[in-house]
This record gives structure tokens, C-alpha cells and sequence, in this order.
């Protein structure tokens, strides 16, 4: 930073005493402490005259410092206190970066959120990261960054194990199967199923994979190496790409009457606007699948058009852990880590900023996340649960055991009528992505 | 029903064991099979005269079979029962074993649908057609914890978890996977594969009758052949290439680049020869356009810096016949041979799995191609990242403007629209420095751009690996570097880290 400390410190000391009548006490306390304390943090040379109370409270809160700040900012926007607001936002402004740890990585991406959510320039904001987004996404990039990222953590390789394991269960002694693929990570799961389908059985099976691309620029090139690769495994194959979720019906979809179908939703759901997932599901069932895969995060964000606090805290909380995570995983330099930050910086947008009723098309990237529990009470309606057998637990265990500890398998224990079922995804105790498989 | 032409060997092993026997003792038969071509018999071929004897299930998976005739105990192993028997203090007559001759006793299986319950196909070892029983009818009770993979067989189990996760799997573009499931997931993406297959489609053809088989040969040869290839580090596509491909205009360019490091034709001389003899089974199998294909148009352009380390061609153009041969002969025989029996591959998993080790014990610096390949498609990346960034990042500008003028005037409600106003007047001065970091790195990327009249695809192809070892050197402090710019400017200008795509 250009300005010193000082300065720095006495304009905030100005800012905060001439405010002293809307504020009350403790929250500017909060504040100084914490600015004190992200000074010392980041400036070790630095001695700030108002340090002796906040000492007590040392390396700690220095590091959630951006948490308290962040839970500060968005309380302060839904009281609509505006002065206080514009304090916070520009201290989380000094000290965030996308560059930085883990806390400035979070103060900086939810900064641009809450600053959407202040100004409510949530929609437009959003509109330019998607339109760069999707011009930094070409096939090798994308294609780069997933690889990497299921290298370094199962995040995304749990639910395919998981699925894939239903798939072929569901599957067994079929010749001919179609797979309707509505996923986000451009058919990475399918070339284990494939070398799968080719080795296990004594007659390798004719697999259609029907995608259903919510974005559609790399699809295009992910099918054609799909094709490619089927072939080598020797398994005979068909990939087709349908646009949009339009047309979820047998006629729609090219399902033929003697075909086996899964229909595999990885990431997927949270993509349609709450009222139109009830009947997607429906829709699914009109297929007559032999298995519905569901793969999703865990995490609740259905609540944002309602209580703002409530769900920027649980937007906090997922986030926080993501990130946490990738910093994890990651070597230190990543780009690719870089890059999936970035990512998330759409949703956190689209999910605080964009949740009134005046935004209601959003070009089809929703991202309103549910719980399993809830997905469970949707799906529970339409379907039943397709057991999660010891294979598939098997599986899955030798898969975490691949990559950093820190992960683990949560079997679904709740029991009676309104159990849920699926697996969970932990990391460090903390459910991070539930999968789970129904059959009508 | 002769099958073995007159080996007297074949009498006294196993009928799966024979293919070695023949190699390894001298053999009295006047036309020796060729030990370099040695085909695997089918399993299951024996003696005509042997006596054929049908177990039920339970006898067969009976663990004592050698029971004490006089207290009836039974033992696993013949010595056991021979031990044992010598406590019943039996008279020197009934001590000894009955010498008439053994009549020669072959096995059939008891499962109905099985090939080996035909005579014909009986096996002639009793253990050999338990554990054939139990891996192909039995239940599979020992599984690997690392995999899950499932076995029937406990000692087939044991050799497995012995080798699990210490196999290494490599890739044609010269990465080195210690998982399978990752190996398996880049494979299928992999920019080597792709090429490879265009030109499968582009020259062989695809009659639906053929499918299936077709697609077995084009596996095995393909992956015979990739595995060659990666072993050898390439070396034996001129020779496919003129064979192959009289049309390929780039082929003198690349035999011309054939100076530089010469540390890998030693190691890989004498296993460059195996790729003819491939390459002609190939020829004729229609296969050699596949491996010879790939690598060709991975390296039909020329780098813009000529310096290419792993191409060292020239010297090896006229070798032939050292080591290295037979057992990639041996195996594509194998795979020949196998391949009539069964419908299906001998093994996706298996042929892979002998490509990847092909390949693994003849690497030639994997650590070049797989450091440089993240180099260069990072660098490849951001440079998307930042030609196309340059408009959007401006209305991210945008937003820190107003940002940074509602600060000034202290006032929350100054609208985004008076502040774009204020922003976009001082807009210039904020990216104009930005354009000229632009302008640098674009200047600096320009290279990968153009090489002459490549189409796209090969382009990239190109750039991920030749660029590798010629232009690392340019772009391997990019990331770092690039960043580090982006800090500073980022702050002296105020702008902290406001901008989505920016870099």
C-alpha cells in the first residue's frame, strides 16, 4: 500500500468519532480491534497507539478478521444503515485481495457481493462476470482446470464414484443404455464408467450419453473426445448434446424403447429456479430411468429473497470452507486455484445480490443451493431410495484414501419416514457434498 | 486333434505353461516354432489320450484331496499324506505308492456354460481348473483395499495388493499417473488421443459389420503402437512417416531437427527397431496410420525457436533389430491371438496397462513434458484470459470508480450512475497502464501464435508440446511475475482487486 499506516489509522480514527452517535459501542469495537489487529498482522513493523486493550486478543482474531468484518458489513446493509455500510466496505476494500489468504480472499470476493447488494448492481455485476467467464472458457482451460482440481481433492470425484457405482449397479445385464448427463463437470465422469463398461463384462454394452448443457460453449469438443475415447475402450457409443432443459421427454430426449435409462445430475439441480424443480424431477420420471443420481452441495441458500443475514451467514460459512479447501489442495502458486476462486466469486454474487423478485431470470445459473435433507423431501415424492451398497462404500473410501487426509465418508444414519438418504462428503467433519441415487 | 507338433514336453505341463517350456528347453522337434514368435496355445488343449474326469462343484473345491486310505483323514498336499501314512507302520509292500502307469488325467468344468466343460477344452492341472472355477464361476471374497478391486482367488488377491498403487500408468503425452482412475480421466481428454483418432476415422474404415472387431484391432494396434512410441520418445515416426504419408509437406523440417540433444537415442537405439516390425503388422492391420499419425502431426509444425531436445531423429533413421523386439512382438501376438477368442478386448484395463508399462521402463524425459505441458497451457491460458479481458475489465473499472468515488464524497448514496459518470472520465488514465501491460504480454505470447498455416487444433497441439521445450524458457516466469504486476498495479492505482477477470 502507498499510504502509511498512520495516516491510515488517524483517518479511520476521524471517520469513527465522527460517527460516534449512529454506531453503538460495541460494534465500533469490534471494528478497531479488528483493523488493529489485521495491522498487525500484515504490518509487523507497525505500533498502533490504540493497541493496549485489544492485545489480549492475538493471532485468533487476526485471522477471522474477515468473517467479523463481513458479517458486520451485511448486517449494517440489511438494516439499511448505510454510514455504517460505507465504513465497512471500505475497510474490507483496504484489506481484501484476491491474492492473499485465505480471509482476504473471502473479504474480497464477498466485498464485490455486498457491494452488489448495497448498490444494487447485482444483475449487471453479474452479467459482466459471466460474459468474461465465458470468454476465458475454452476447451483447454476448462479442461485443465477440472483435471487438476480432481487430482488435488475428491470434491467433485466423490459424487462421480459414487454415481457411477449406482449407474452400473442399476445397469447390470442391460445391452443397450442411455445415460441423460445433466451435469457441471463436462463428462469427467464418464471415461472411468467406460473402461468400467469395457472390462467388466463379458459383453461390453452400446452406451448413449444424452448431455443436457446448461452452458454450452466447450461441450461441443468434451463429446468429441468422449467419442474418441469410448472408442479405444471399445465400447460402442453415441453422444449427443441437447441445450437447455426444455424438453425432458423420451421423444425429446431420443430414448429408445428397449434402452436402459440413468439420468446423472452432478451440481445440477441448484441450477433451476426453486419452483421448477419439482417438476424437473417429475420430468425424470417420465423417462422411466432405472436410476436417478443426484449430486449435490450442501449447503442452504434457498432463504435469500427472505432474511438476508441469515443467508449470507450460511453463504459465509460454505464459502469459507471451499476456500479453505482449495487453499489446501492446492500448491501454493496454483492458477487453477486462482481460477476456481474466481468461479465462486459469480455465485457468491449471484446467490447475496441477485435474490429479489425483480431478478428472476438469470440466465439459467441460479445456484440456490439445498441441503440433502431437502433435496431428499423432493425427491422422496417421486422416487425411493436406491441403496448406497457396500461396493459403492468401498469404492468410495479407497478413492479418499487417494488424496490428502482431511477427508472422509459420512454414511447417512437418520432412519423412520423422513430419513435422509445419500452419502456426505466430509472435510474436516464438515459435510461438504452429498450424493445420492433413487429408483421410481 | 494334434495341437503341439510332436513336443514331448507338452505331456507333463500344464497346457498354459507350454508357450514358456518351448522357449526355455531345447526342443528335439525339427521345426522349432520361432522363440521370437511364440504364440500363446489356446488354454485348454490337451492330450487326446489323457482320461477326462468331471468333478462336481464341491469335490472340486474340496481343500483335502489326498485322503489316507486307511483312517480316511485328508490333506491338502501329497507329501502331507505321505507323512502321515508312514505313522501307520504298513508293511513294506502296501508303503509304496502303486507303480502302474498314471494315465494321464485332464479336468473339465462343471459349469455347463463354460468353454472348459467341453472335453476338448479340458484343463490339465486340478489346481489350474480350481482356480478356474472360483475366478470365473466363484464368488469373489478377497477384495483390495486400496482399489476395491475383487478377486476370488486368495493368491491371485495377494499378487494384486503387492503391485496396487506402485504400478505407474503413463500417458503418450509423457505424463506419469500413479492413479489408475486419473490416468484413466486424462487419457480420455488427453491431446494425444485426439489426434490419433482423427486420423482413425479420416483413413480407416468404418462398416458397422466391423465395428466391434475393428475397434479391438484399432485398440490393440493403437495401443500397442502408443506404447512403442512413448517408449521410444517418438523416434520411429520417420520411419512410419515415409512410409505412411508421402504427403506431409513438414516431414524434411522435422528430420532437420535432429542435432540437439542426443542424450536419449542411446538409451532408446536399441528399442527403436521393435517399431518396424510393428509398424509393418501394423501396416498391414491398417493400424500404422494410427501411432504414426499422432505423433507425426503432434510434431508437423515447426517450433518458431528450432530448439528441440526430444526430437533427435536423424541418427536412428537406419537402425534395426537389437533388443526391445520380442516381447512387443510377443504381446501384440498375444493380444492377436487372445483377441480371436473373445468378443470383446483382451482387456481394455490390460492393454493400457501394457502400453503404460511399454512405456514406463523406457521413458524418455517425461519430466520435460509434463512440467512444461503445465507450463505452457497456463500460459496458453492466461493469455486468453488477458486478450479477452481487456473490455470486460473495463466496466469491473466501473464499479471501483464508483466505488472509490462514493468514498470521496462520503456520501452512500451517490447512485452508480453519477459515479460511472465521475469513473469514466478519469477511465483513460486507468487503463491506459493496464493496456501497456497488455500490450507486453500479448508482445511476449506472440510467438505461440504463429506458427505458419497450422490450423487450430494442430496449433494448440503444437504449442503444447514442441513449445514446450523451445519456448519454456520465455514463459516459465510468467505466473509469478504476471501477478506480482498485477498487485502493484492493482494498488497504485487504488484499485484493490475489484476486478472479476482481472490477472
Amino acid at each position: 500500500m502507498d499510504t502509511s499506516p498512520y495516516t491510515r489509522n488517524n483517518h479511520l480514527t476521524t471517520l469513527f468519532h465522527s460517527n460516534h452517535n449512529h454506531n453503538n459501542n460495541i460494534n465500533i469495537a469490534v471494528d478497531e480491534v479488528a483493523l488493529d489487529n489485521m495491522h498487525r498482522a500484515n504490518h509487523s513493523h507497525t505500533s498502533t497507539s490504540r493497541s493496549s486493550d485489544a492485545a489480549s486478543e492475538t493471532a485468533e482474531d487476526a485471522n477471522k478478521w474477515a468473517s467479523k468484518l463481513l458479517r458486520e458489513c451485511a448486517k449494517a446493509i440489511s438494516e439499511r444503515d448505510s454510514t455504517k455500510t460505507h465504513h465497512l466496505l471500505w475497510m474490507l476494500n483496504e484489506l481484501a485481495s484476491p491474492y492473499g489468504d485465505c480471509d482476504q480472499k473471502l473479504a474480497s470476493y464477498f466485498l464485490q457481493a455486498l457491494f452488489c447488494k448495497a448498490t444494487e448492481s447485482g444483475e449487471r455485476c453479474y452479467k459482466t462476470l459471466s460474459s468474461v467467464a465465458e470468454k476465458n472458457h475454452s476447451f483447454d482451460s476448462m479442461r485443465k482446470l477440472i483435471l487438476k482440481f480432481q487430482e488435488v481433492s475428491p470434491w467433485t470425484t466423490f459424487g462421480h464414484v459414487a454415481s457411477n457405482g449406482a449407474i452400473l449397479e442399476a445397469f447390470e445385464g442391460h445391452p443397450k443404455l442411455h445415460i441423460v448427463d445433466i451435469s457441471n463437470t463436462l463428462c469427467t465422469q464418464w471415461p472411468t464408467l467406460l473402461e468400467a463398461l469395457a472390462t467388466r463384462n463379458d459383453e461390453t454394452p452400446h452406451l448413449k450419453l444424452t448431455v443436457l448443457a446448461l452452458t454450452g460453449s466447450v461441450i461441443k469438443e468434451v463429446g468429441q473426445r468422449m467419442e474418441k475415447f469410448a472408442r479405444l475402450m471399445g465400447v460402442p457409443f453415441q453422444f449427443n448434446v441437447i441445450n437447455g432443459l426444455s424438453d425432458i421427454t423420451k421423444e425429446g430426449l431420443g430414448i429408445g424403447e428397449d434402452e436402459a435409462v440413468a439420468v446423472n445430475c452432478v451440481g445440477a439441480l441448484r441450477r433451476v429456479e426453486v419452483e421448477e424443480r419439482e417438476n424437473l424431477i417429475r420430468a425424470f420420471k417420465s423417462l422411466s430411468p432405472k436410476v436417478v443420481t443426484v449430486v449435490e452441495e450442501e449447503a442452504d441458500f434457498r432463504s435469500c429473497g427472505e432474511d438476508f443475514t441469515k443467508c449470507f451467514e450460511e453463504c459465509l460459512r460454505f464459502y469459507t470452507l471451499y476456500f479453505e479447501m482449495l487453499e489446501e489442495s492446492f500448491p501454493a502458486t496454483s492458477n487453477e486455484r486462482l481460477m476456481l476462486e474466481r468461479e465462486c466469486s459469480r455465485s457468491i454474487v449471484r446467490v447475496l445480490a441477485c435474490c429479489g423478485e425483480e431478478f428472476e431470470d438469470g440466465g439459467g445459473e441460479c445456484e440456490r443451493r439445498e441441503r440433502g435433507s431437502q433435496w431428499c423431501e423432493r425427491l422422496r415424492n417421486v422416487f425411493s431410495p436406491f441403496g448406497c451398497s457396500d461396493d459403492v462404500v468401498d469404492d468410495v473410501k479407497a478413492l479418499l484414501k487417494r488424496y490428502r487426509p482431511g477427508w472422509s465418508l459420512l454414511v447417512s444414519q437418520s432412519q423412520g419416514e423422513d430419513h435422509v438418504s445419500g452419502i456426505y462428503l466430509t472435510w474436516k467433519e464438515e459435510p461438504v457434498v452429498w450424493a445420492s441415487a433413487w429408483k421410481p | 486333434m494334434k495341437m503341439i507338433p510332436g513336443d514331448p514336453f507338452s505331456l507333463s505341463t500344464s497346457i498354459g505353461e507350454l508357450s514358456n517350456e518351448q522357449n526355455s528347453n531345447t526342443n528335439p522337434n525339427p521345426n522349432p516354432p520361432p522363440p521370437t514368435k511364440k504364440k500363446r496355445n489356446l488354454p485348454g488343449t490337451p492330450d487326446p489320450d489323457a482320461e477326462v474326469i468331471a468333478l462336481s462343484p464341491k469335490t472340486l473345491m474340496a481343500t483335502n484331496r489326498f485322503v489316507c486310505e486307511i483312517c480316511n483323514k485328508g490333506f491338502q498336499r501329497d507329501q502331507n499324506l505321505q507323512l502321515h501314512r508312514r505313522g501307520h507302520n504298513l508293511p513294506w509292500k502296501l508303503r509304496q505308492r502303486s507303480n502302474k502307469e498314471v494315465r494321464k488325467k485332464v479336468y473339465i468344468c462343471p459349469e455347463k456354460t463354460c468353454v472348459h466343460h467341453d472335453a476338448a477344452r479340458a484343463l490339465g492341472d486340478l489346481t489350474g481348473i480350481k482356480k478356474h472355477y472360483s475366478r470365473k464361476h466363484g464368488e469373489k471374497k478377497w477384495k483390495c483395499e486400496k482399489c476395491s478391486k475383487k478377486y476370488a482367488v486368495q493368491s491371485d488377491w495377494k499378487a494384486h495388493t503387492k503391485t496396487c498403487g506402485t504400478r505407474e500408468y503413463k500417458c503418450d503425452c509423457g505424463t506419469l499417473f500413479s492413479r489408475k482412475d486419473s490416468f484413466i480421466t486424462h487419457r480420455a481428454f488427453c491431446d494425444a488421443l485426439a489426434e490419433e483418432s482423427s486420423k482413425l476415422t479420416s483413413s480407416v474404415a468404418t462398416s458397422s459389420l466391423n465395428f466391434k472387431s475393428q475397434d479391438v484391432m484399432n485398440t490393440q494396434g493403437g495401443l500397442t503402437s502408443r506404447g512403442l512410441i512413448t517408449g521410444q520418445g517418438m523416434q520411429n515416426v520417420p520411419q512410419f512417416g515415409a512410409h505412411m504419408f508421402h504427403q506431409r509437406p513438414n516431414l524434411s523440417l522435422w528430420l532437420n531437427q535432429g542435432n540437439h540433444h542426443m542424450n536419449n537415442p542411446l538409451d532408446v537405439a536399441s528399442s527403436s527397431s521393435s517399431g518396424v516390425p510393428e509398424g509393418l503388422q501394423m501396416a498391414q492391420a491398417n493400424n500404422a496410420m494410427l501411432g504414426s499419425s499422432s505423433i507425426f502431426s503432434n510434431f508437423g509444425m515447426p517450433p518458431s525457436n528450432s530448439s528441440n531436445p526430444n526430437l533427435s531423429l536423424s541418427p536412428l533413421m537406419g537402425k534395426k533389430g537389437e533388443g526391445g523386439a520380442p516381447d512387443l512382438v510377443t504381446l501384440y501376438s498375444e493380444s492377436q491371438s487372445k483377441n480371436s477368442n473373445s468378443a470383446s478386448p483382451m482387456s481394455a484395463t490390460a492393454l493400457l496397462q501394457k502400453a503404460a508399462q511399454m512405456g514406463s521402463t523406457r521413458s524418455t524425459n517425461p519430466s520435460i513434458f509434463s512440467g512444461n505441458f503445465g507450463v505452457m497451457s497456463s500460459s496458453s491460458t492466461q493469455t486468453t484470459t488477458l486478450n479477452s479481458n481487456n473490455n470486460a475489465s473495463q466496466s469491473c473499472y466501473q464499479l471501483d470508480q464508483a466505488f472509490q468515488n462514493m468514498n470521496q464524497q462520503e456520501n452512500f448514496n451517490a447512485t452508480s450512475s453519477g459515479a460511472t459518470m465521475l469513473g469514466s472520465s478519469s477511465f483513460s488514465s486507468l487503463t491506459h497502464s493496464s493496456n501497456g501491460l497488455d500490450q507486453f504480454m500479448m508482445q511476449n505470447n506472440m510467438k505461440l501464435h504463429h506458427p505458419a498455416g497450422s490450423n487450430t487444433v494442430e496449433h494448440n497441439l503444437t504449442r503444447d508440446f514442441l513449445g514446450v521445450s523451445g519456448s519454456g524458457g520465455t514463459h516459465h516466469p510468467f505466473l509469478p511475475q504476471e501477478l506480482a504486476k498485477f498487485a502493484s498495479l492493482g494498488s497504485s492505482m487504488g484499485l484493490n482487486q475489484f476486478t472479476a477477470g482481472h490477472q
